[in-house]
């Protein structure tokens, strides 16, 4: 029978060096995830994952459960990344074409239905307009988008309420519908 | 019961347990209520080269005296309340009072008085390991010496 | 009936599933009939699927086993020295273990320390002889004797001279032969 997150936190918490492994392989991916959209850098997202983790075990005995392990981990990427970008200092030509090399190499595995010029023209218009937000409301965008995290949960990441979750994500959304309209 | 899951909480109880327990032990051993007190009157003399059998197991503390026999006069246990006093009666009208003083380090503190014709003869205060005993001898007796030995056990 | 501009205010709650059921159905109807409004959910749908169907093609491609080397190298690279012995211990020692262990080492030490009360004579040689304190014999003569061998204390309470000379025709010793 699978082991539960906090089972393993728990174990973790004892010196069991593979539960805290079990953890990793189960959210190494989501947590890469939501790092590479917050920086669309892929060297960068990588070093911010690996450091999440290495955050997360140097504080596991710290951890008691208030919350449920996978909003604690996101707490520590998010914080990091936001961290990250803030001591950033690429020039927005230079993010855009970090982020359309993402977009490029991920057209030799895309499942995406998308391939023609006008795909192309969409993505590097949501690249740019990403780069537009703010790291905070990157991080609500993320971790709605990707994770499907409720407004609760991404408030408890983020250390904010609700509502604030709720103004964020609507700011970010209206503003790239602004700047994709054309193109969607 | 559930809170013996928790190996932290397991941890913390047992080890409060056994120190709550070494330490009532400890106050049990620093405060006995009672020691018994046992003189047994022993007459040594060369008139004979008898060895009472009733004093086996004190060859070896009455052998140094090297007087010629050692017999069992009387044996006697009272049970004394710490601080408090009890008298024994010794041959050729003697008394022997106990005063048990203090209690430490496994050691019983005797205050011992050895009277004569209600009369002082000696006071001494004696430290006795627990269940150890002394001896106190000297006063002539029937052709002999008395030889009492004083043991206390705390309680 | 609420206006275009409020439902399009309402259409990310209502994709995200944070409208309570009233609310939820009065989007989901004027939807329907809305062609506008439509096409303001689609955008918003085609967002979130370019943005996660990139981002999990990326993540994909990140195998878990090179992954988790990098963060071992971190933990024994970060960690200071002192810390890793301290984990290796706490390895070894895991609170399960400890949560019988202490008890365990308490419950050891308790009973070497209390050992003597039932083996007696283990401390011979260090407490075993009875000390004498004080000691008044009214002016008689009196002797203190330490047995080695049988680790014994004798008082030896020595006659009065008038009273031995009184009793000079008694033929025995009144003093031990030490």
């Amino acid at each position: 029978m699978e082991l539960s997150d906090w089972d393993l936190v728990q174990k973790c918490q004892s010196g069991d060096m593979a539960s805290f492994q079990e953890l990793v392989s189960r959210y190494h991916q989501k947590v890469y995830m939501v790092v590479l959209g917050l920086l669309h850098n892929r060297d960068d997202a990588l070093e911010v994952a690996q450091e999440t983790f290495f955050r997360a075990y140097r504080k596991i005995r710290s951890f008691e459960g208030g919350s449920s392990f996978y909003t604690w981990i996101y707490r520590i990427a998010v914080n990091l990344a936001i961290d990250q970008q803030r001591r950033q200092k690429r020039n927005p030509l230079e993010f855009r074409e970090t982020m359309d090399g993402v977009l490029e190499a991920q057209e030799e595995t895309a499942r995406d239905p998308f391939a023609d010029v006008h795909d192309r023209e969409l993505r590097e218009n949501l690249a740019r307009a990403i780069n537009e937000l703010t790291p905070e409301h990157k991080a609500v965008i993320m971790l709605r988008t990707i994770e499907g995290l409720s407004y609760k949960e991404i408030g408890e990441i983020l250390g904010c309420s609700e509502g604030t979750v709720m103004s964020r994500l609507h700011y970010a959304r209206k503003k790239l519908q602004d700047k994709l309209s054309a193109f969607l | 019961m559930r809170l013996l899951m928790n190996p932290r909480n397991r941890l913390r109880l047992f080890s409060l347990a056994l120190i709550l327990t070494a330490g009532l032990v400890g106050a049990a051993e620093k405060n006995p209520q009672f020691v018994q007190v046992t003189i047994r009157t022993i007459l040594a003399e060369n008139k004979t080269d008898d060895f009472d059998p009733k004093l086996k197991g004190m060859e070896r503390q009455l052998k140094p005296l090297k007087y010629r026999s050692y017999r069992l006069l009387k044996a006697e246990d009272q049970n004394v309340p710490s601080q408090g006093t009890r008298s024994f009666e010794i041959p050729g009208g003697r008394s022997l009072t106990v005063a048990p003083q203090e209690f430490q380090d496994n050691r019983i503190a005797l205050k011992v008085r050895l009277t004569e014709r209600e009369k002082p003869v000696i006071d001494t205060t004696v430290k006795i390991p627990n269940k150890g005993n002394f001896i106190l001898g000297g006063p002539p007796h029937d052709g002999g010496v008395l030889v009492l030995s004083i043991s206390a056990t705390a309680q | 009936m609420r206006d275009c501009e409020s439902i399009r205010e309402s259409i990310g709650r209502w994709l995200d599933g944070e409208l309570d059921t009233a609310e939820s159905e009065s989007i989901r109807a004027h939807l329907a009939s809305c062609e506008e409004c439509r096409k303001a959910q689609q955008q918003l749908e085609s967002i979130d699927q370019i943005l996660k169907t990139t981002l999990l093609a990326e993540a994909q491609q990140i195998e878990f086993l090179p992954f988790w080397r990098g963060v071992q190298v971190r933990i024994a690279q970060k960690t200071p020295w002192h810390e890793q012995a301290l984990e290796g211990l706490r390895a070894t020692f895991t609170l399960s273990r400890a949560a019988w262990l202490v008890p365990a080492g308490i419950a050891v030490v308790l009973a070497i320390l209390s050992l003597d009360s039932y083996i007696p004579g283990l401390r011979e040689g260090r407490n075993s002889f009875a000390s004498v304190e004080s000691i008044d014999a009214y002016g008689r003569n009196v002797a203190l004797l330490r047995e080695n061998e049988s680790k014994t204390t004798v008082i030896w309470l020595y006659e009065d001279q008038e009273e031995e000379n009184a009793t000079a025709d008694e033929p025995a010793k009144s003093a031990p032969a030490f």
